[in-house]
């Protein structure tokens, strides 16, 4: 059995599944401690579920809380961000582009160094030991013991930022640092944006994993914990302590995940309604359509990969206007049980429509009785024309789709929306999220520039094939099981025949869960 | 008109629209323009006919492999060098700047020269969009050589070209940007005010400028947006717009041959009925679905995200993308024989003869 927890910022959702079938599920409101949360939802499941915890062979976690950390520029610790490609790059340094409160929260330590290497493989310019110590010694004076380095050309070879990190070690023994090569692509800035807010994470990652694992053993959880990533697949705890950033955006993917897993559907639209917004998402064959566009962060662009999610502003707490011809962006949000009709409130929200409609039981349903019936029937035919249009938007061509309802705020669909060729609102639609994380699996990339002058094309395929298996492996999945999902080849553009790009993504399932030992 | 810091974004998506698919990523040219513009002020767009004849004018932009640039970072002072070097070697100051080519990021190179010289640049460029190759300019199929050109890479290192023909010139600078990184920055096509009037694609920056504003105000469905661009498109040097194709890509084949990016995307369409094909050599030179000719080179094809209407590079195309595919006519200028020889499907190795996009069978309704 396996349990599958998402802490969100406003509710903690948990799940016991047994395979497929959900045992037990609570839906619990986010404490300002996670870990309280955590311990009540697993309390709760545990104990409708009547089971003994050694059953348990594993405990998947979903978190927005690093997403959250970068979002609202707290948790964030001191970085030295360390850029070995001088003199290419001395007019764009670290964070340049950044929103000024984000750079702030990381304390603006600049350092740029000579060296890094060429398209080609040549070097770009000497490493400079003097100056690179230099840099550390600075560090020192500041008492920075957090570093994010990266080096121009990285992914192909990772040798000066490497040869940093033992610099680095050597000095500061106990210093935490993130290269670049290990969590981004091609496009130096990108890259480094993502090992910048990866190390300035670190040690909100140290007390997120520890608050986790507190919980897990209070309950006397011993079985490995995994939490999950951006792309629905999964990493080992002790990953996540390493690779912090790789779990933005994980919600809306778990989210999309659940629903696939909830109804059995591989192709289908997702549609999350909260209190505030609601997220369209795709699924295809399965797992969230990726979005084709540069990702931004907190304002801040990096190259993770990310689901395809449309934000409208639509939820249950959404403030009705116009008699009923406007309903959001503005929500009453978290104090919709304060503000709605049916809670005794003055302001006409979206659920006191479906409530005053006899579509839903919330509230006091007496307090709306006195609704305007024409008011009713527009706001309904505006939540539904609202929804039809993100529908419309999201699916990938003009037939009719089915559409999963997921999320508190599912109660508000009331009428049949043209776009969708069926609406399924399946049992335990609510804990979604919880459910996606369980069932994640683990995966693994590598990507790299490859010469077909040393190596042929195969080889160099099968090369990096390995390297994303050994990544897979690493992050905790059973090698038996692991398949190859992608293998994308970029020739360089302008340049001589003999090089590519080379990019391989394997997805495995979870050791544990095949049966196997894992390294956690 | 004047190009300002609030500019930057639209001409930088207008131009990888109008960059059918080469160009390079604007992204970080973009951050560069916005430090020097906010340090130097804003820079003159002059209209060509505003040009002195006998004005002293320049074209400077990027020469290499946009995948090079993803890590070899651009610099506003490696502009500034390749034109002061420029200038010394031909012992005369330059009164204006010009894009080489209206396509990604190398419309932007042109804006951060003369920025921090305080130079204006002309509105326009030698493509009306982007080719992979100096000869392939208006400037030279004009007459107008490509030398005296400099050259800068990364490290500030220098070269001098002085090549007659425009062939040779190409092949020597290609060779410069190989072996010093995979991109430098060069200033190629010197040229008196009467001769760029003659030969220069005119308006070409402020229409990237304002196609890019229309992309931002209506970022939506391409199919949705397809309307709004038709009626920016109407009234141009342009012309014709046309929605080709709409669907998913099921396949990217790319190789480098003979220095160039030789490949096809397939598109196949969401009811997976139809299927394009659109043959690159870093630009998109042909479309063909299921065999028929829908649009070729010298006319523009532009690949767009499906969903946002965002415009992709070649290099950033990948399986799975749903895409929208659209067809422009190119500027009149490229339809006569002469330009023809130079940037016609026979000059990229193809077997038929150029026809205009309108007279080929529509793409979608």
């Amino acid at each position: 059995m396996r349990i599958g927890i998402d802490v969100g910022g406003t509710h903690t959702d948990a799940v016991l599944l047994h395979g497929r079938e959900v045992v037990a599920a609570h839906k619990s409101l986010t404490s300002a401690n996670v870990s309280d949360g955590i311990l009540e939802a697993l309390t709760r499941i545990l104990d409708a579920a009547g089971i003994e915890t050694a059953r348990i062979e594993a405990v998947m976690l979903g978190t927005t809380q690093f997403t959250n950390a970068i979002v609202e520029r707290r948790e964030l610790g001191n970085v030295a961000a360390i850029r070995i490609a001088l003199p290419s790059g001395a007019e764009l340094p670290p964070m340049m582009g950044w929103p000024d409160d984000v750079a702030a929260a990381l304390g603006g330590h600049v350092y740029m160094l000579p060296g890094g290497h060429l398209y080609d493989g040549r070097p770009l310019a000497p490493f400079d030991d003097t100056l690179a110590d230099a840099a550390i010694r600075d560090c020192q004076h500041k008492h920075l013991k957090t570093f994010a380095v990266s080096s121009a050309f990285a992914p192909m070879n990772p040798e000066p930022e490497l040869k940093m990190a033992e610099k680095i070690r050597r000095a500061i023994p106990d210093a935490r640092i993130t290269l670049s090569h290990e969590i981004g692509r091609l496009g130096i800035l990108e890259r480094e944006n993502a090992a910048l807010f990866n190390a300035g994470l670190l040690g909100f990652a140290d007390r997120v994993v520890d608050s986790f694992q507190a919980a897990l053993r209070t309950h006397g959880l011993n079985c490995p914990f995994f939490i999950s990533q951006n792309d629905g697949t999964l990493m080992s705890a002790e990953f996540v302590r390493r690779f912090p950033a790789l779990t933005f955006a994980s919600g809306p993917t778990n989210s999309l995940r659940g629903a696939a897993q909830l109804t059995g559907r591989q192709d289908a639209i997702v549609v999350d309604i909260g209190g505030t917004t609601t997220d369209i998402g795709v699924l295809q064959h399965g797992f969230p359509r990726q979005s084709n566009q540069a990702i931004e962060v907190g304002g801040v662009r990096t190259n993770f990969r990310m689901p395809d999610i449309l934000s409208i502003g639509l939820g249950g707490g959404s403030l009705v206007q116009d008699g009923g011809a406007r309903i959001g962006p503005r929500s009453t949000g978290y104090r919709l049980l304060q503000q709605g009709l049916i809670f005794g409130g003055d302001t006409l929200t979206a659920t006191d429509i479906v409530v005053a409609d006899g579509a839903a039981r919330i509230g006091n349903p007496v307090l709306v009785t006195s609704l305007d019936r024409a008011l009713i029937e527009r706001a309904k035919q505006t939540i539904t024309d609202t929804l039809n249009d993100g529908i419309e938007r999201m699916k990938p061509n003009s037939e009719p789709v089915p559409v999963i309802l997921v999320g508190g705020g599912a109660v508000l669909v009331t009428q049949s929306i043209a776009a969708a060729s069926e609406v399924l609102r399946p049992q335990h639609a609510h804990v979604a999220n919880a459910i996606g994380a369980a069932i994640a699996q683990i995966g693994g990339e590598a990507d790299r520039l490859v010469s077909f002058k040393t190596r042929t094309r195969e080889q160099a395929r099968q090369a990096l094939t390995d390297e994303a298996v050994r990544r897979a492996v690493n992050a905790g999945a059973d090698p038996a099981t692991i398949r190859v999902v992608d293998i994308e080849e970029t020739a360089l553009g302008y340049m001589n025949e003999s090089g590519a790009r080379l990019k391989v993504k394997v997805v495995g399932e979870i050791a544990v869960l095949a049966g196997k030992q894992t390294q956690c | 008109m004047l190009i300002q810091v609030e500019t930057l974004d639209d001409l930088a998506a207008g131009s990888v629209f109008l960059g059918t698919g080469g160009g390079g990523d604007p992204y970080l040219n973009t951050l560069i323009a916005r430090r020097i513009l906010a340090e130097h002020g804003p820079v003159e767009l002059l209209p060509p006919a505003e040009l002195a004849d006998d004005a002293f004018v320049v074209g400077i932009g990027g020469v290499g492999a946009p995948s090079a640039g993803l890590e070899l970072l651009p610099a506003a002072r490696q502009c500034a060098h390749a034109l002061r070097q420029f200038e010394a070697h031909v012992g005369r100051k330059v009164d204006a700047l010009v894009a080489v080519e209206v396509g990604g990021a190398n419309s932007l190179i042109p804006i951060v020269a003369a920025a921090v010289r305080g130079l204006p640049v002309v509105d326009g460029d030698g493509m009306g969009r982007a080719f992979p190759e100096a000869q392939m300019t208006t400037f030279s199929i004009g007459g107008i050589p490509s030398t005296p050109s400099v050259a800068v890479d990364y490290e500030g290192g220098s070269e001098l070209f002085l090549q007659a023909a425009a062939l040779d010139f190409e092949r020597a600078i290609r060779q410069f940007a190989l072996s010093h990184g995979g991109v430098v920055i060069a200033t190629e096509h010197p040229m008196s005010g009467s001769q760029l009037k003659r030969t220069i694609v005119p308006g070409t920056m402020t229409f990237a400028i304002e196609l890019g504003r229309t992309l931002r105000q209506r970022s939506g469905r391409a199919e949705r947006i397809s309307p709004h661009l038709r009626e920016v498109f109407a009234g141009s040097i342009y012309g014709e717009f046309r929605h080709l194709h709409s669907g998913k890509i099921v396949d990217v084949s790319s190789r480098t041959v003979g220095g160039y990016d030789t490949g096809r995307v397939t598109i196949r369409s969401f009811d997976d009925a139809q299927a394009l094909e659109i043959d690159i050599r870093n630009e998109f030179l042909v479309a063909r679905r299921d065999g028929q000719l829908l649009a070729s080179v010298p006319d523009l094809i532009t690949i767009v995200d499906y969903e946002t209407a965002v415009p992709i590079n070649a290099e950033r195309l990948r399986y799975g993308q749903r895409v929208t595919v659209f067809g422009i006519g190119c500027p009149p200028y490229y339809r006569t024989e002469r330009a023809l020889a130079a940037v016609g499907p026979r000059s990229f190795g193809f077997d038929f003869d150029y026809r205009p996009l309108e007279q080929l069978s529509e793409g979608v309704a």
